[in-house]
């Protein structure tokens, strides 16, 4: 009705400042009603919490996973033999060609008469290679790649020692690594698909806490609706509901995911212990943290954002 | 205020509740719906607060179409309008107070300004000390009442009441009906249907009578001239 004669309206500024009055009202609404069902709540938020714990425990074992294999991918180191006519004075000079190369953390030289005296000190052959009238081993270098090569790198890295003139053969283990990584990387794609499969779950699990919700509050939403509140004012307090169950299952299946990493913590550095190693058990960095509390979040969002656009225009009066 | 032109209202099943019926609600008029149950009150109250669209013919509010109205415009409309129901349709999560204010909430008041007409509201129809009771502790009488200052707390232009005594004495009955009165003497339109025919008269309101569907009777006519 165009005609507001006998009554006084608020102004723009005054509406706009109602709509932020009411989403924060709307905020602490769906709040307060979390307090006043805690064990209702506790339930929705625990069972988001469990499964978002699924997702971020994998994508933290992953991020452990690479981490180790990263601290064995620095113990990978290419073997240079020499050709054998090369002077030990050539060697030691292409040796200092190498250690400018960028992809080279550090060489170490092994001229021939070395190789042969740790070979006869560690073969027993002692006897037998006096006997020779040549040494038979050439001057060796063993590369140290940098730690952060990735396996095409290293690759790259070794065809290109090996055309080196000086080089005669070149030699990379890498076939234990390469498989390590294809593991890792059907491991990497396991966590994505969990992820999303477990993302739905919480879709769907928060989809129908509100949907339930709604019915619950049929009356409200009629009433409400009879006395002029738009679909938005309505919906309002039922997506931030979403927010809430989110919000709190994603800082739940935070706080899972790290008391599971304090409590693996002393198995592990057992584990450390018998093999020697220096590994460590890494937990969620403070973005892993905002990404996953973030996401679950806007998962409720879109959650209560389904239930309500599916059930909200159900209810009318009648 | 109210304009019907012919209005034929068939529900889905071929239950016709209002059949070509013609109506005219001046500015600040206030007048009574009667009939049996099923006669078509509660649907003709029904269009007009917008919850059911016409089969054929226009309802008019105001000078705006109902018929044609898209829904999203449809909260603003009802904000012009207070709706009383037989069963008052108090939320009984919430206190007295918070029921009255929820119009206001929904238009955007500000808190004092809120506070200030529910309390105005409720002081209107005696219930003022019971602000802070929540409905479940009051009478039916008082109930009512509640519903009644929920519906006034906005200053609608058009009060719509649907049975409004249904379930309450005669003793009550009376004093609701004097709260309608009341408004109608402050330029408040007002369309009241009720059954209660003793009452009816002795107010001396014009009335409309419904037969199945149909105006049998109409003050209004003569009121329009």
């Amino acid at each position: 009705m165009a005609d507001n004669t006998h009554q006084q309206r608020p102004n723009f500024i005054g509406r706009f400042t109602a709509w932020l009055m009411h989403h924060l009202q709307s905020m602490v609404f769906s709040i307060g009603k979390i307090y006043r069902s805690p064990s209702a709540t506790l339930m929705t938020i625990t069972v988001i919490g469990i499964t978002l714990t699924l997702p971020g425990g994998f994508y933290l074992l992953m991020k452990n996973i690479e981490n180790i294999s990263g601290d064995l991918r620095s113990s990978t180191q290419i073997t240079l033999y020499l050709d054998l006519g090369l002077s030990e004075e050539q060697a030691r000079i292409f040796n200092q060609q190498l250690d400018t190369n960028p992809h080279i953390d550090h060489t170490q030289f092994l001229s021939r008469t070395q190789a042969l005296d740790e070979f006869r000190q560690s073969s027993g052959f002692g006897k037998t290679l006096d006997q020779l009238e040549s040494n038979p081993l050439p001057h060796t270098i063993i590369v140290q790649p940098t730690f952060e090569l990735d396996t095409l790198t290293l690759k790259t890295l070794l065809i290109k020692l090996e055309a080196e003139p000086q080089v005669d053969l070149a030699k990379l283990d890498t076939e234990w690594l390469e498989r390590l990584y294809t593991l890792i990387e059907i491991a990497k794609r396991s966590v994505i698909i969990v992820s999303i499969l477990f993302s739905f779950a919480v879709l769907l699990i928060i989809g129908n806490t509100i949907r339930l919700d709604i019915q619950n509050r049929y009356q409200e939403i009629i009433v409400t609706k009879l006395i002029g509140a738009t679909d938005a004012f309505i919906r309002r307090p039922f997506l931030y509901g979403g927010i809430w169950y989110g919000l709190f299952g994603g800082i739940l299946a935070w706080l899972i995911v790290e008391l599971s990493v304090i409590a693996l913590t002393g198995p592990f550095n057992t584990l450390n212990m018998l093999y020697k190693a220096e590994f460590q058990l890494i937990s969620f960095t403070f973005l892993d943290f905002l990404i996953l509390v973030a996401s679950s979040t806007l998962l409720g969002l879109a959650g209560s954002w389904l239930a309500v656009a599916r059930h909200l225009n159900e209810i009318e009066p009648k | 205020m109210i304009q019907f032109l012919n209005v034929t209202k068939r529900y889905p099943g071929g239950f016709e509740a209002l059949n070509n019926v013609s109506l005219n609600l001046p500015d600040g008029e206030m007048a009574f719906l009667t009939g049996h149950s099923g006669a078509g009150k509660s649907t003709m109250l029904k269009i007009i607060s917008l919850i059911e669209k016409p089969t054929r013919g226009q309802a008019i509010l105001n000078q705006i179409n109902l018929n044609t109205l898209p829904n999203r415009r449809i909260p603003y409309i009802r904000r012009n309008i207070g709706i009383i129901f037989q069963d008052h349709q108090l939320l009984f999560d919430r206190s007295v107070f918070d029921n009255v204010a929820m119009p206001l909430i929904i238009q955007g008041y500000n808190p004092r300004e809120m506070a200030k007409r529910t309390r105005a509201a409720l002081d209107k129809v005696g219930l003022l000390h019971k602000e802070k009771s929540m409905p479940i502790t009051l009478s039916g009488g008082e109930q009512q009442r509640v519903g009644i200052a929920r519906a006034v707390v906005h200053k609608p232009m058009l009060l719509l009441a649907d049975e409004p005594t249904g379930n309450l004495d005669p003793v009550l009955s009376r004093e609701i009906m004097q709260i309608f009165v009341d408004f109608h003497q402050v330029g408040v339109t007002v369309l009241v249907a009720s059954h209660d025919l003793n009452l009816i008269e002795e107010l001396q309101k014009p009335v409309v009578t419904l037969n199945r569907g149909k105006i049998i009777h109409n003050d209004l006519e003569s009121v329009n001239g």
